[in-house]
């Protein structure tokens, strides 16, 4: 069998338990053949998992963070959440994301139908119904197959319809009752923002509340990134209905996102998410970890900008492999933040347009086929003639308002700004062996390094950062 | 914290919360006074530092200031602090005492400057700012026998080792550096339990545990127990004049209102680009025209050489050996010297001294940035002679206060660039000997002094030995732009003596 390569934790919808991964596993394993481990989550409440100490969503996940915490080895993962293990995931991710849990190597999220960090849509009188099914405990045999009957488009096979069915009835009361009452009636929407990560949400057509159509707009403000797949046929129950499409959807967020982006190695991984570091540094590496989005907009430069940004971040700051940092289009979002070194040279013009200036400049100067070798010795000729100030005399496009010199200045800055966002990465600063970020945690014990000779490191660096003092 | 009123005619108010403010601020209130600091930048907890260099810079001055010259100044994270606490939010607590003979630079060599201040008197000052923050330090210190350091030096990094071995191969001395790096847990009254040193290299991205004294955690609680008042966030654009052409207030910017404080007394401390920028807005203090003049910025190029082990500089005390040996060296044709000090820097500013001080790119850069955890540098601080053309004066585009930007022009001279190859060729010898495989040399700058200096004349300076406005009685300056020339010492340690002399003066 294959090690897996990464992990899937599973946050199943309200009445399910760790159990309803099940056949997203089975149908993982057959497309993956083990390269996807897949660790389904009990929220409190549910398959005979305590219940949570009060009905709010922050509860449920921080039981879910308790398992991610537990059950992550540092390596990359994806969560997949179902109906209410949604609106979970939301927290659960913000939480990632500004570093207030101990794990690192979040890729992306697959969302089946899930419940909005808006308050749910639900018509009352489905609530009083579903309410009226615990009034006397547990939910009966019968109740629990209408619920599941009211949720597919189309009967689930015996045996899958069964486990549901038992699933549902192992559900505490309280637990299903604070979700219908408290739960999914909070709105989150202001806590939790925007969450700018790779996403992709899967609902059915025949989903009433929580289906394809209403998707979007539930969604679409909180994940900017998210690509939203309709299925026909399909209600609300996706885990059992549209195990084989899940599992296809997962497979491609994390083709997408994982071989695409640097990573950093397990070890590494869970130095990150140790107590050493402290939760804002962690979630600056969360951040930076994230693979950057293929259909990038630009938000300062035009498309044919951003391209010539690419063309000299490959020359100037290269990176090997497929597993790559789009240096230019993080430029790009720096540059509309107004991020600033804190000075620039005389004359010359504010960063945003001295790049503008600079980039079609340049354009007009590149030698860009690729394919030819004596392009590439046209290029390098270029680059070494704006750094030296040799080509400071040669005519630059945009007049007045664009010399030699800004061109030289701006290159320096250019070259400095592509560097630093390339070196920040966590997978780049394992590679040159920084691992200072680790010297942040709480102010007890020994923060920061005993071992500092050359040669020699402490027991909790990484292995390859030196011999044990 | 007490507060004032803002109609109430405070003593004192001042501008800046660094090493020029902060000290002054303390000993002022400690006497009774009622004292107003303004900061132009935000208060942070300790636990609001982040050794995260690319979010790190929220404790720098990074609102843009323009570079010109033939050798630009680097601002922001280089040298500009922002916040209470200024400056020593970022300071690298590397805290050599002033050279007496560097006080005496134009008397003992014909170019640069004296100090219009005795030396023994600044160094009783400097004693005691050692022993307020907590420096450490060897004792015996091997260029003055007479120091003594109250506490025992912290560890020796990797490249101070390789720097103390390649100055034993060559018969150069070189000792523990003096830092304001506690070597011992210490009560620090009114701010609480600041830790013993954690070997921490991020100490330039802002502290979190107290191992490095900063104002914030040393004479700023010290003078808010003792009744002064810290706003935040209040940048000082405008000062008022009374009819006898006194100042009688300051005029602030918070949260986009503009505010005013009436005062008896200013104190400008905000740093040598800030405090001439507001003096050339408001036109005062300037009858010698000496406002903005005689910018000067230490040497600091950097050899770097690269090793078989693992050096990792980033671990320890950055700036762990230090060599006096070369603060007057022999048979050279320049005035002045420069110290000597070991080098581990943080990746990111490592990355970006190689890009703009070597022109790296391509696979030479990545080739260079693989090498950093193999490499250790050593730096200088070298002296910079006054030059009238070396001056900051304000450009026609206003920062977001509606305030004309600094544009600062710095043009090295001959005697800089001699004491810049000089130093080269004594870094590079001291690597080999200490069997660097291979070195680099990295141009670079730092501080900024010298553009409000202090002199006996009034029509060659701004402010008077005693540190008060040759034009203004009731406006004194305290802060780095007072230096009449910039010694080879790094400046903080002097400015904190300096703040705490002009505090007495004022009281006298």
């Amino acid at each position: 069998m294959t090690t897996p390569a990464g992990t899937i934790f599973f946050l199943p919808g309200l009445g399910f338990g760790a159990a309803a991964a099940g056949p997203i596993a089975d149908a993982l394993d057959a497309l993956a053949g083990g390269r996807l481990r897949v660790v389904g989550i009990d929220l409190p409440g549910h398959d005979g998992s305590p219940d949570a100490p009060n009905g709010s969503v922050a509860a449920l996940a921080d039981r879910a963070v308790q398992v991610i915490e537990a059950e992550a080895d540092g390596g990359p993962f994806v969560i997949a959440a179902h109906s209410m293990g949604g609106k979970v995931t939301a927290v659960v991710t913000d939480r990632i994301l500004r570093g207030r849990a101990n794990v690192f190597g979040l890729a992306g999220l697959v969302l089946l139908a899930p419940s909005p960090p808006t308050p749910e849509p639900m018509s009352e009188d489905k609530r009083a119904e579903m309410l009226s099914w615990v009034d006397d405990g547990p939910i009966s045999q019968g109740h629990a197959s209408e619920f599941v009957a009211q949720n597919v488009a189309a009967p689930l096979g015996e045996a899958a319809a069964r486990a549901a069915v038992e699933q549902l009835r192992r559900m505490s009361p309280l637990a299903w009752r604070r979700w219908l009452t408290e739960g999914s009636v909070e709105d989150l929407s202001s806590d939790i923002g925007v969450l700018d990560l790779p996403v992709v949400v899967l609902a059915g057509e025949d989903d009433d509340d929580l289906g394809a159509s209403a998707q979007p707009q539930l969604l679409a403000d909180v994940y900017p990134r998210a690509r939203f797949v309709s299925l026909a046929s399909t209600g609300h129950l996706l885990p059992y209905e549209r195990a084989a499409e899940v599992a296809d959807e997962i497979v491609r967020l994390w083709d997408a996102t994982v071989p695409t982006a640097p990573q950093v190695t397990p070890e590494w991984g869970r130095l990150i998410a140790s107590e050493r570091t402290a939760p804002e540094a962690r979630g600056f590496l969360a951040h930076r970890a994230l693979a950057d989005d293929p259909d990038y907009a630009p938000r300062v430069l035009s498309p044919e900008q951003l391209s010539m940004l690419r063309a000299l971040a490959d020359r100037l700051v290269p990176q090997s492999g497929t597993a790559r940092v789009d240096l230019a289009a993080r430029v790009d979002a720096d540059l509309a933040l107004a991020r600033s070194d804190g000075w620039r040279n005389e004359g010359q013009p504010a960063n945003v347009f001295a790049y503008r200036l600079g980039l079609d400049d340049l354009s007009a100067l590149w030698p860009d086929d690729t394919d030819d070798q004596n392009a590439t010795a046209e290029q390098n000729a270029l680059i070494e003639g704006i750094i030296s100030g040799e080509l400071n005399e040669h005519q630059a496009l945009g007049g007045d308002a664009w010399n030699g010199t800004m061109r030289q200045h701006w290159f320096d800055d250019l070259r400095t700004d592509l560097t630093r966002i390339w070196l920040s990465h966590p997978a780049s600063f394992a590679r040159i062996g920084y691992d200072g970020f680790a010297t942040s945690g709480p102010a007890f014990g020994s923060v920061g390094y005993n071992t500092v000779a050359a040669g020699l490191r402490d027991p909790w660096e990484p292995v390859e950062l030196g011999d044990l003092a | 914290m007490r507060t004032y009123d803002r109609d109430e005619i405070v003593d004192v108010v001042v501008v800046g919360t660094g090493a020029g403010g902060a000290p002054l601020l303390a000993r002022l209130a400690g006497r009774g006074l009622k004292v107003v600091a303004l900061e132009a930048g935000p208060n942070t907890d300790p636990d609001g530092f982040t050794n995260d260099e690319v979010e790190a810079p929220r404790i720098n001055w990074m609102s843009e200031r323009l570079s010109g010259g033939g050798d630009p100044t680097a601002f922001g994270t280089n040298n500009s602090g922002f916040g209470v606490g200024g400056g020593t939010l970022h300071w690298g607590a590397f805290t050599p005492r002033p050279d007496a003979r560097d006080l005496r630079l134009r008397t003992e060599s014909g170019v640069g400057e004296d100090w219009p201040i005795d030396h023994a008197e600044l160094t009783r000052y400097v004693a005691e700012v050692e022993r307020t923050i907590g420096v450490s330090g060897p004792t015996p210190y091997p260029w003055d026998p007479e120091r003594e350091y109250l506490e025992p030096p912290v560890d020796r990094n990797a490249p101070a080792d390789l720097m103390a071995a390649g100055c034993a191969r060559l018969g150069i001395r070189a000792t523990d550096a003096p830092a304001a790096i506690l070597s011992r847990d210490r009560d620090q009254p009114h701010f609480g339990n600041r830790r013993s040193s954690q070997n921490l290299g991020s100490i330039h991205q802002g502290e979190r545990y107290g191992t490095k004294a900063t104002t914030a955690n040393t004479y700023l609680p010290a003078a808010v127990a003792d009744g002064a008042e810290i706003r935040p966030d209040s940048m000082v654009h405008g000062i008022e004049l009374d009819a006898q052409g006194r100042v009688g207030a300051v005029v602030y910017r918070h949260d986009g209102k503009e505010y005013r404080q009436r005062c008896a007394n200013l104190v400008l401390a905000g740093g040598g680009i800030e405090t001439p920028r507001l003096l050339l807005n408001t036109g005062l203090a300037n009858s010698s025209g000496q406002v903005g003049r005689n910018f000067l910025a230490h040497g600091g190029v950097q050899v770097w050489g690269r090793f078989d082990e693992q050096i990792r500089g980033y671990r320890g005390y950055p700036s762990s050996l230090i060599s006096e040996d070369f603060v007057r060296p022999e048979g050279v044709d320049f005035a002045g010297g420069y110290l000597l000090q070991s080098l581990g820097v943080m990746p990111l500013n490592y990355a970006t001294t190689v890009i703009r001080g070597a022109g790296l790119w391509g696979a030479e850069l990545m080739n260079a940035l693989d090498a950093w955890r193999y490499s250790a540098g050593i730096g200088i601080n070298g002296e910079c002679l006054p030059a009238e053309n070396n001056r900051l004066v304000l450009s026609d585009e206003l920062d977001e206060w509606g305030v004309p930007r600094a544009l600062v022009t710095f043009t090295a001279g001959a005697n800089e660039n001699a004491i810049t190859e000089h130093a080269t060729a004594t870094m590079t010898r001291i690597l080999e000997a200490a069997g660097a495989l291979e070195t680099r040399v990295l141009a670079r700058t730092a501080h900024t002094l010298g553009t409000c200096r202090m002199s006996a004349d009034p029509a060659t300076g701004v402010i008077d030995a005693e540190g008060r406005s040759h034009d203004i009685p009731n406006m004194w300056i305290s802060d780095n732009s007072t230096f009449p020339s910039s010694l080879s010492a790094n400046p903080c340690l002097t400015q904190m003596a300096l703040s705490l002399r002009t505090a007495d003066l004022m009281l006298r």
